[in-house]
């Protein structure tokens, strides 16, 4: 319903899109400021692509007879050319297009984006300052993360000990330890929204393990609403770092181990001092990729609280969404998207130092 | 580490672990084949008395519901599983087809230089709603918006990186000897990966294909966004089933959720091997 005000306005901005395009053409100097300022990798690799073509397309690829050095080239530009001109479409482009409004004060109910008027750093200023709305949401969103990793790794980590070792139905009981992971976000947050209802099952074990009255209105209380998220989170990505370490914990090899063994190490020590070490890069690349999706936590808090009560579970996707979609303050949602980039790239860029040549080159393991 | 058994304790931890895993998906399974009466009663039924598919009809024929005395549902959920399965198998095939050939291009010719990756990361780290704003201004102004091929569009283009990583990753394993033997055969360059590249990762490209579908199928911001009344896909409509009936119509919403989560499950154990292969970007193998 929401949505019908913001949809029929750009589409009359739409319509009159001959003023549209004379604005650009008065508007660019900050425009392409922006975009020049923004493209940087993307733009660096354009370039190095446009130079190819002439050299390539000159001399066909034969037909038959491979000839190395010019062949190739077209080949390779014919293959990679397609999904570059897909993400530049539909993934640069709108990074630009949000760049560019991150700076201006425009909004659906203001017609064409090209004659919004330019303010600067104005909503970076804003949000980074005197927006407590948009500081708890960042903050919330950091504390559900380490919390949430912390739990998934320690409980992912344990469980993929355990199936170091021999028992009955092992590759059964893998099997029904991944489904989690296999559910669809708005899905789980649905289930656990119905697990937490007041006289829902897991108030039902509550009152019968501690006695009547130790059922929590979970999602009228922010802490118990919070820890709704926290609960319905680590159950659903625990066993990807249950996958991941236990793959890890398969592949360390067997000699150092022996060694530590027959030097007499305890299996306590062998494990932390021998194990563990060699696991780190599967560890990190674990944690550098669940940090990238936890930072926009989105689908099951929708599901499970709406950020609610209050803003008391809002996270800072559905901060943002709820700026752009429930109060048409797209500029402003903007600009916060660009400090959550910048400051999601800065972290995850630290942690993933270590390992960035096994995660982008494609694994040697 | 020689493989012990596990000692009592530690299989106690397990079953208790199992529980809770497997808890949360009984529930849904259960409310779903709930009776009205059953839905939301207090104490709450863990298991139906008289399981019934009513709910599973209703989905298709709202007022199926009405020979329990339930009020209808307003809208049946047929559009938006057709939405889902148009959006999500289109999207993946033309996700895996460009991803397929940028995998080839940049494991064998290491096309796409050094920066592509970090700004494919980049680009999986920006929060969808922000992504979703200028989507909204550039489809209204081009008719795309409220349209499959616009949704279709953004699902490829969200999944591309995935797909072309994971099948890198395929290609990779593969020692290029084999393609180049192809070549001094005869066959041009393109002839060559297409005949002998694509049928050697066959088991590969099914994985990737599968982990793009799941990706797809769980999609909900962008369709939330972009859809109003031409466009319906199973995660929309569950949430709109919950804003609607503020939990009256529980066992209506479960069959729809049970209805979106067995597809996935089904796939999702087939390529269990391969998930994490595919979720960290080729960078973990088994």
């Amino acid at each position: 319903m929401n949505h019908s005000a913001l949809l029929h306005t750009p589409a009359e901005a739409g319509t009159d899109s001959g003023t549209g395009v004379a604005a650009r053409s008065s508007a660019p100097p900050s425009l392409r400021a922006a975009a020049s300022g923004a493209s940087g990798p993307t733009g660096a690799s354009d370039t190095t692509g446009a130079s190819d073509v002439p050299g390539a397309l000159a001399p066909r690829p034969g037909n038959g007879t491979p000839r190395p050095r010019n062949g190739a080239r077209a080949v390779a530009l014919a293959l990679t050319v397609p999904g570059q001109v897909v993400s530049l479409l539909v993934l640069v482009l709108p990074l630009l297009v949000a760049l560019y409004m991150s700076f201006t004060d425009w909004s659906p109910t203001r017609g064409s984006l090209f004659d919004a008027e330019f303010v600067g750093f104005e909503n970076y200023g804003e949000l980074l300052i005197y927006d407590t709305r948009f500081t708890y949401a960042v903050l919330r969103t950091l504390c559900i993360s380490v919390v949430c990793l912390s739990l998934e790794f320690t409980f992912g980590l344990g469980l993929a000990v355990l199936f170091m070792r021999e028992f009955r139905g092992k590759s059964l009981l893998f099997s029904a330890f991944l489904t989690p992971m296999m559910i669809l976000p708005v899905v789980v947050g649905y289930i656990f929204w119905m697990l937490f209802q007041s006289n829902g099952p897991v108030n039902q074990v509550l009152e019968l393990a501690f006695g009547a009255g130790a059922g929590v209105e979970w999602f009228r209380s922010a802490s118990f609403a919070v820890l709704a998220v926290i609960i319905t989170e680590v159950w659903h990505w625990t066993p990807l770092f249950f996958l991941i370490l236990l793959s890890g914990l398969n592949s360390v090899p067997e000699n150092p181990v022996r060694a530590a063994v027959i030097l007499g190490a305890s299996p306590r020590q062998v494990f932390w001092r021998v194990v563990m070490p060699m696991l780190k890069p599967v560890i990190i690349v674990a944690f550098v990729i669940r940090s990238m999706e936890i930072i926009k936590l989105f689908d099951e808090v929708f599901m499970l609280t709406r950020g609610g009560p209050g803003s008391s579970t809002e996270t800072i996707s559905l901060y943002i969404y709820k700026l752009a979609f429930n109060d048409f303050q797209l500029a402003y949602g903007a600009a916060a998207a660009f400090i959550v980039l910048i400051g999601s790239l800065v972290l995850v860029h630290l942690l993933l130092a270590p390992v960035r040549d096994q995660l982008l080159e494609g694994g040697r393991k | 580490m020689m493989p012990r058994k596990l000692t009592p304790l530690q299989a106690l931890v397990m079953g208790l672990a199992l529980i809770v895993v497997l808890f949360p998906v009984f529930w849904i399974v259960m409310t779903a084949i709930k009776p009205p009466t059953d839905w939301n009663a207090s104490p709450a039924i863990w298991v139906p008395s008289k399981p019934t598919l009513i709910n599973f009809q209703t989905l298709f024929n709202p007022d199926a519901i009405r020979e329990y005395g339930v009020g209808g549902v307003s809208q049946a959920a047929t559009d938006s599983v057709i939405g889902s399965l148009l959006a999500s198998v289109s999207a993946t095939a033309i996700s895996v087809v460009i991803g397929l050939f940028s995998a080839i291009g940049i494991s064998r010719y290491g096309n796409g230089g050094k920066s592509t990756p970090l700004v494919i990361l980049s680009g999986r780290m920006f929060p969808p709603a922000a992504i979703a704003v200028p989507f909204v201004i550039m489809f209204s102004t081009i008719g795309l918006i409220d349209s499959y091929p616009g949704l279709i569009a953004i699902y490829a283009a969200v999944t591309l990186p995935f797909s072309t990583w994971m099948l890198k990753s395929f290609v990779e394993d593969l020692p290029r000897e084999i393609e180049e033997a192809a070549m001094i055969d005869g066959r041009s360059r393109m002839m060559a990966h297409l005949t002998v590249t694509i049928p050697l990762i066959k088991g590969g490209l099914f994985a990737t294909t599968m982990f793009v579908f799941i990706l797809n199928w769980s999609e909900f911001m962008f369709a939330l966004v972009l859809s109003y009344s031409n466009v319906s896909t199973i995660p929309v409509q569950l949430a709109k089933y919950v804003t609607a009936t503020a939990g009256t119509l529980y066992g209506v919403q479960a069959a729809l959720a049970v209805l979106a989560m067995v597809p996935l499950v089904i796939v999702g154990y087939r390529i269990q091997s391969h998930l994490a292969r595919g979720m960290t970007f080729g960078a973990i193998k088994q």
